[in-house]
């Protein structure tokens, strides 16, 4: 039996899905309600920057980036797809455009912690 | 023949029925979202401009709107992640038979409760600071 | 007898609505929006154009949007609307032919592209194929096999509305019901057409209006869920 692709991303959205909703409940526990941030006040540059030079928190992070990523980009490609006239090579383009703002989204994210 | 048009005596149907709502809600702020992802990403950049940049950036978060605007974002995520944990359940088998009041429950009560848990402490934290 | 206001989408026969004509009709309480239809073309506009046959919900012609939701007429009771006003429009999601007679081209053309006939190895066969009360196709079909092709599903449906391509909930039951058939054999060609990009069963998003619509309560939403689930092994159609 021929393996069908588009049941993968239908997969994928899924799962990426359940794990966006553990790693942003992490990050949101993470940035505000940690006693750090929430005692001292607003968050600051100190404050951010000591957690963000960490290597496991900016691991952490870009997992989230890619993941959301995917999540996104992918839910944004299935809007298209319903509501776009388009033959397949279009839609092929379509999605080619979208992988390739996720690779840039995703290096932006990555190059904004490899700078600091 | 040619394709038939709508006018405003046939109302938008879809309405009816909360499967299309939750669709619609679902896109909606999938799509808002992506937007705040996009303007996240930079504002992260910018604290690696150095901190003149940061603060100046912050600065304009600590404006009312800016608040309201994040509680707003808060209920987008809640709303798009509860109704997402709905479809994913329906999509596995399980509450298909109850996908209606699935929605009242985990997209709207559900929803709303965890909105409050987690709006409030940061209003309040907020206002204090100001 | 009540007195309704019934507002009709009229159009002429070059498609598009054109117009709304509002005529009073009274009825009893147990007349249904098709006997307003009769009531209004025989006594006061003969001009008005819809479909029906048998009158009583089993052949599907008498489809069409009421009170902002695709019903069968002759099963739509005025009483049970629960207003004054009944608003009729064509079917949606189909070229309007004129006033509430709509053209089912594109839903059979869908119908079509999954092959609906039973692909059986067995043609020559003279004894009848035995499929046992206990095996799945028995267990699982019985409640999916009363589509009457009415176009209720495919005039419901959100994604239909601007994905011309879409298959479709008619169209994707009967592929499943194909497919869950023991003695049928054209399974690759079905699956192909259901994978397909652009009108396949991953254009669904579960809005469930196809399944709220059905006249014949066909749970259409669970028959394309369950066919997304199972194209992750789709050897698993033909096991007992």
């Amino acid at each position: 039996m021929p393996a069908y692709r588009n049941v993968i991303w239908w997969y994928v959205q899924r799962i990426t899905g359940a794990l966006l909703v553990v790693l942003l409940t992490m990050h949101f526990w993470v940035e505000h309600f940690m006693s750090k941030t929430l005692m001292r006040g607003d968050l600051s540059y100190d404050v951010i920057l000591s957690r963000i030079s960490n290597p496991w928190w900016q691991g952490i992070d870009i997992a989230f980036l890619l993941v959301a990523l995917l999540h996104g980009l992918n839910g944004l490609r299935n809007i298209i797809l319903d509501y776009s006239r388009v033959g397949p090579r279009m839609t092929q383009a379509i999605t080619v455009v979208l992988v390739v703002l996720g690779v840039m989204w995703s290096w932006w994210g990555i190059h904004a912690f490899s700078r600091l | 023949m040619r394709p038939t048009t709508t006018t405003n005596v046939v109302r938008k149907y879809s309405w009816q029925f909360s499967g299309m709502v939750a669709h619609i809600i679902q896109r909606v702020t999938g799509v808002l979202l992506l937007i705040y992802l996009f303007l996240h990403v930079h504002t992260i950049g910018e604290l690696s401009q150095g901190q003149a940049a940061f603060d100046q950036a912050l600065l304009m978060f600590k404006n009312p709107l800016f608040r309201l605007l994040e509680i707003g974002l808060l209920g987008l995520v809640i709303l798009h992640a509860l109704n997402g944990i709905r479809l994913t359940l329906i999509d596995l088998g399980l509450g298909h038979k109850r996908q209606q009041q699935l929605f009242w429950a985990l997209s709207i009560g559900v929803a709303g409760l965890i909105f409050l848990i987690a709006a409030i402490p940061l209003f309040i934290a907020s206002v204090l600071r100001s | 007898m009540k007195s309704y206001q019934v507002k009709i989408a009229r159009s002429s026969a070059d498609g598009g609505i054109t117009r709304i004509g509002t005529f009073q009709v009274a009825l009893e309480e147990r007349m249904t929006v098709l006997d307003a239809l009769f009531n209004i073309q025989r006594t006061q506009d003969d001009s008005l154009s819809f479909r029906c046959a048998c009158r009583v919900g089993m052949c599907g012609t008498c489809a069409m949007y009421i009170n902002s939701v695709p019903r069968l007429a002759c099963k739509t009771q005025v009483s049970q609307l629960d207003t004054e006003t009944v608003t009729i429009a064509p079917l949606p999601n189909l070229p309007v032919i004129k006033d509430l007679v709509v053209s089912l081209e594109p839903f059979f053309k869908q119908w079509k592209k999954i092959k609906p006939a039973l692909h059986s190895p067995n043609r020559d066969a003279t004894e009848p194929a035995k499929i046992p009360a206990t095996s799945r196709y028995a267990r699982e079909t019985p409640q999916k096999r009363d589509c009457i092709t009415c176009g209720i599903c495919y005039g419901a449906c959100g994604i239909k509305s601007t994905n011309e391509e879409y298959l479709g909930p008619a169209a994707i039951n009967k592929a499943f019901l194909r497919l869950m058939d023991p003695r049928d054999t054209a399974t690759e060609e079905r699956l192909d057409v259901l994978n397909e990009e652009r009108g396949g069963v991953w254009r669904c998003h579960t809005q469930f209006n196809c399944t709220a619509a059905c006249p014949k309560k066909i749970d259409l939403t669970d028959t394309i869920m369950r066919l997304k689930r199972s194209m992750l092994f789709p050897s698993g159609f033909k096991k007992a």
